[in-house]
């Protein structure tokens, strides 16, 4: 085999220096026709007979030489090469027709390739951990708690417990995220940091790149000032120099020293890596030790810990799942919780979860949708690539005819047209690649945040085979069809005259096949793109409960404010002093922005009232002006005053929960109590319009507000009559002016946060949509060269009904009653395919039914007139064919 | 078919090989002489058919060429065994010999019936 390769190769090589190998073998003939006459001569020949002789030996020079050439080069190959320049030049020749084809390709090949890189990215590309498939997190899901299953994990006692009684684990790691000041270049910068236990790394199999990782020595008290730094940081912090080990970095204002860089790709973990991770960190730079003493070991109330852990091999999740479930049913009857609030909910629940099922998961079914949907782009483009190969190869039948009756065996012709339809496919897959690259680089523009790993999509050689195979798929069912009607061909038939078209439209039933599924296919893109684009208007038309022109951020206080007294006087006098700013017409502050990420929940009871078990609301502190700075609607009573910071706290609740607690009364003047001994109630004062907290498509949930001044961290809001960028650059410098070693950070107007939590729905309404557009300009571009090429084949015959009398208003509606019978079953066929459809769209819509029939009205409505457009200009061309001309023809 | 006869297929190629590693590097020329001398002048060779015979040789690796001075001093391709050659001449000797064991049993079988 190796052999036959070598020789292969050596000929193919030959094929490339032919010119030097045929001087070469010219020389070596030379000599051995000059050594054989010499002997001649020695034997006592005249130099002419021994010349004559040795010719006669060698069957002649030039034929030597040809044997030789044959011998050098590769037969088959030659022929295809001529195959290609034969169909190049027929190519060029038909300039309309190649460029629609390869352009069709090419948008198929290239929108197909580009989806695919991204999911590539975002799904199949590994991850910088070992097996991600076997890494787990662990969860305690409290039935009693209204919140997601995902947000606790085990306490640290129920973790160890767990650790020491399994055995379905390699290993197991806890782990905190904590934001770190740092200083960078003269600046304080926060940064997105990890506090780890010491099987962290074990667990991810995630080896350092420089030093080593954390260990069990680190996490015993006054060794722990050790930490290890991400590829970025050690860049742009260090240099990259190698001598960073050893090295000293001030976190929080404590010295650490770097024992480790972690590889370029390692940042775990990142924002989408968890279920609810810490809102303001994107990506984790610094991981240090996380040190926890004896007693903090067996605490049995859930803290902010994430537990996650690596299964055995062989060990599946159900294993794990149900393990888990023994065990915590035993914890939850060995132990109570231990504060007040906690202590009736001792149900802590067991719950483990892939990593990849939540680091992808929730993104896979948009993966799928961009899938199927460019797939469908890809099978249109294929459909009109194949009616345009179809429509020639009809057009070349007396061509091909006379190449027949001249001797052309079927294999040739076939092979001829394959040559063709591959060199279509060659351009389009090479442009494709290209649009694909195009497409890539505008990516990142639309990067909703929120898909992991988006910005790393890139082409690479998986890409590159998937759209090789995709344009060679192509070129094979592109050349299949073509060649299947090529062989039908009937020699005697294609060489009369034109009389043997059987069809009376002129095209045949597979070319309107074609057109019919390419219509029912662009219409479930259409309606598909039309339903996501009336859920996005919904979403940024909800009533927010803010103004979006509020500009917020965040400020948090550091150890030199102690909470009560301190704090307040802080606050106090930056809202007095940011109040005062030229334009500023309210400020507020809050320990839960909207659209932050973050909850608080509370318990709660309704004084005179049939309570039920475990009442819930969300609970929010505020400054007195925060609804003012925000804008959010007083319903009813009154807002906060500074009075009601102290004290006995009055307390204003949502329109939702009035609803909910309150049906058809007041619930001014009503108390409530959020502690279970019921030791303090408070007075209701208010009721504020509902504000989209979360998400802007959950409901609002039911929620409480108080009122105070002394905050550790807040999220301020201010409504200014002044562009943002004055109000942000006026509150840094009152901010220096009270205290320059505090930050502002997260700036951002409440418009920038609905941007953002908008931002996947239009990243996915958007490229749905200009999936549809592609889609719909190719099955125009198909419908088009269908018309024009019946059009031209119907020349004849329409001369002949002009002749007879026929109105050109008849002809122009004979072709456009083809189009229209055409595109109304690619309607109705696609209206019967979205029926189905759209019900697999249920979750990315939007306050609009899957089946709206404004949607499908607008569609009808696009696709009608754009096809008659289409049909139109062919139309109009047969409508003013010369009777006397076409007649003539042929 | 008179007194000589022509190379049979498939088999110049275990001559060539067989022929260089006897007697070391040697021109187109001189190998087909030689091929006719060892066949005591009973092979006719068709000198033109030696040449693509060397070129696929050289293709698959057996042998390989450079040019160099011949004996009278012109200048000549020389080709030789490669250690590949070397392997493939015993390879192919010994399933000739194969061969006509079982052919000469197949005839002295015939003969004694």
């Amino acid at each position: 085999m190796m052999r036959k390769i070598r020789a292969m190769w050596k000929r193919l090589l030959g094929l490339v220096r032919r010119n030097r190998a045929d001087e070469d073998f010219s020389a070596e003939l030379e000599t051995h026709l000059s050594l054989h006459i010499d002997a001649g001569v020695r034997a006592g020949l005249s130099e002419s007979e021994a010349r004559r002789q040795a010719l006669i030996l060698l069957g002649g020079a030039e034929q030597a030489r040809q044997a030789h050439r044959d011998g050098r080069g590769v037969l088959w190959l030659e022929n295809f090469a001529q195959d290609v320049r034969y169909g190049m030049r027929t190519l060029r020749r038909a300039p309309g027709f190649t460029i629609t084809a390869v352009l069709t390709l090419g948008l198929g090949i290239g929108a197909c390739t580009a989806v695919f890189s991204l999911v590539n990215a975002v799904l199949l590309r590994s991850l910088p951990y070992g097996d991600p498939e076997r890494l787990v997190y662990l969860f305690t899901p409290n039935p009693n708690l209204k919140i997601p299953a995902e947000v606790i994990c085990p306490s640290y006692g129920d973790f160890y417990d767990i650790k020491r009684e399994s055995r379905l684990y390699a290993d197991m790691s806890n782990f905190e995220q904590v934001m770190f000041s740092v200083g960078i270049a003269g600046s304080a910068q926060h940064i997105g940091a990890a506090r780890v236990d010491e099987s962290f790394f074990s667990t991810l199999e995630s080896p350092p790149d420089l030093g080593r990782v954390i260990g069990p020595e680190d996490i015993e008290p006054g060794h722990d000032k050790v930490a290890l730094i991400s590829h970025s940081l050690w860049v742009s912090m260090f240099a990259a120099k190698a001598d960073v080990l050893g090295r000293d970095v001030q976190l929080d204002g404590a010295h650490y020293r770097i024992i480790g860089v972690m590889p370029p790709e390692f940042e775990y973990p990142f924002k989408t890596d968890l279920p609810y991770g810490n809102s303001h960190i994107n990506s984790t730079q610094i991981w240090v030790p996380l040190v926890l003493d004896a007693k903090q070991r067996a605490v049995r109330d859930p803290g902010n810990n994430v537990s996650i852990a690596r299964l055995r091999p062989g060990a599946t999740i159900a294993q794990a799942q149900s393990e888990m479930k023994t065990i915590m049913a035993r914890l939850d009857k060995q132990y109570t919780g231990e504060t007040a609030e906690l202590k009736e909910l001792r149900q802590w629940g067991a719950l483990v979860e892939g990593f990849t099922a939540i680091s992808v998961g929730p993104v896979r079914p948009l993966m799928r949708l961009l899938l199927a949907s460019v797939g469908l782009v890809l099978l249109i483009a294929c459909g009109n690539a194949a009616n345009l190969l179809l429509a020639r190869a009809a057009a070349r039948e007396r061509e091909l005819g006379v190449r027949a009756a001249l001797g052309a065996g079927r294999s040739r012709v076939v092979r001829q047209l394959l040559t063709e339809s591959l060199l279509i496919c060659v351009g389009g897959g090479m442009l494709g690649i290209g649009l694909a690259f195009l497409f890539l680089r505008t990516l990142p523009r639309l990067d909703p945040g929120n898909i992991p790993r988006l910005s790393e999509a890139s082409l690479d050689w998986r890409v590159l085979l998937f759209a090789l195979v995709a344009s060679l798929l192509t070129s094979v069912t592109t050349g299949v069809f073509p060649a299947i009607g090529a062989s039908r061909l009937r020699l005697t038939e294609s060489l009369k005259a034109q009389g043997a078209q059987g069809q009376a439209t002129g095209h045949s039933r597979l070319q309107s096949g074609l057109i019919v599924m390419q219509t029912a296919m662009v219409v479930v893109l259409l309606a598909a793109a039309g339903l996501l684009i009336r859920s996005y208007i919904n979403v940024v038309s909800v009533d927010t409960g803010f103004s979006q022109a509020a500009v917020t951020f965040h400020l948090a206080l550091d150890d030199r404010y102690k909470p009560g007294p301190p704090q307040s006087a802080f606050f106090k006098d930056f809202i007095a002093r940011l109040g005062a700013l030229p334009g500023v017409q309210a400020v507020g502050a809050v320990n839960d922005l909207p659209l932050s990420d973050s909850e608080s929940i509370t318990m709660l009871w309704i004084e005179g009232a049939p309570n039920k078990d475990f009442q819930q609301s969300e609970g929010r502190t505020i400054t007195p002006q925060y609804f003012s700075a925000m804008n959010t609607p007083l319903i009813a009573g009154r807002t906060f005053t500074d009075a009601d910071t102290t004290g006995n706290r009055p307390t204003i609740i949502n329109q939702k929960f009035a609803d909910t607690y309150f049906p058809n009364q007041s619930p001014i003047g009503r108390r409530i109590s959020t502690d279970d001994k019921h030791a303090q109630w408070t007075t209701i004062v208010g009721v504020v319009a509902d504000v989209r907290h979360t998400s802007l498509e959950e409901e609002p949930q039911p929620q409480v507000y108080n009122a105070a001044y002394d905050f550790g961290y807040a999220y301020f809001a201010v409504r200014s009559t002044q562009p943002p960028s004055v109000v942000v650059a006026e509150a840094r410098s009152t901010l220096k002016s009270i205290d320059p070693n505090l930050a502002l950070t997260d700036v951002h107007t409440m418009g920038d946060l609905v941007s953002i939590a908008s931002a996947r729905r239009r990243f996915q309404t958007s490229l749905l949509t200009a999936f549809a557009a592609i889609a719909l300009v190719l099955a125009l571009v198909g419908l088009y060269g269908l018309m024009a090429y019946s059009v031209n084949r119907r020349t004849r015959e329409v001369g002949i009904r002009m002749a007879l009398g026929a109105q050109r208003s008849d002809v122009l509606l004979l072709v456009l009653k083809n189009a229209t019978l055409l595109v109304g079953a690619g309607l109705a066929a696609g209206l019967a395919c979205t029926w189905l459809a759209t019900r697999a769209m249920k979750a990315f819509l939007f306050g609009v039914s899957e089946h709206d029939p404004a949607t499908a009205a607008a569609v009808i409505a696009l696709v009608l007139m754009s096809g008659l457009l289409a049909a139109f200009v062919p139309a109009r061309r047969a409508s003013s064919t010369d009777p006397m001309q076409a007649l003539r023809t042929e | 078919m008179g007194g000589k006869t022509d190379v049979w297929q498939g088999t110049l190629a275990l001559m060539v090989l067989r022929t260089l590693e006897t007697m070391g590097p040697q021109h187109g020329y001189g190998l087909a002489r030689r091929i006719e001398q060892t066949s005591g002048d009973l092979l006719e060779l068709n000198y033109g058919t030696l040449y693509p015979a060397l070129l696929k040789l050289e293709q698959e690796g057996y042998i390989r060429s450079r040019w160099g001075a011949s004996e009278n001093n012109r200048k000549a391709k020389f080709y030789e065994l490669t250690k590949a050659g070397q392997r493939q001449v015993r390879r192919a000797a010994a399933e000739w010999e194969q061969t006509t064991e079982i052919l000469a049993k197949f005839l002295t079988a015939a003969e004694g019936a």
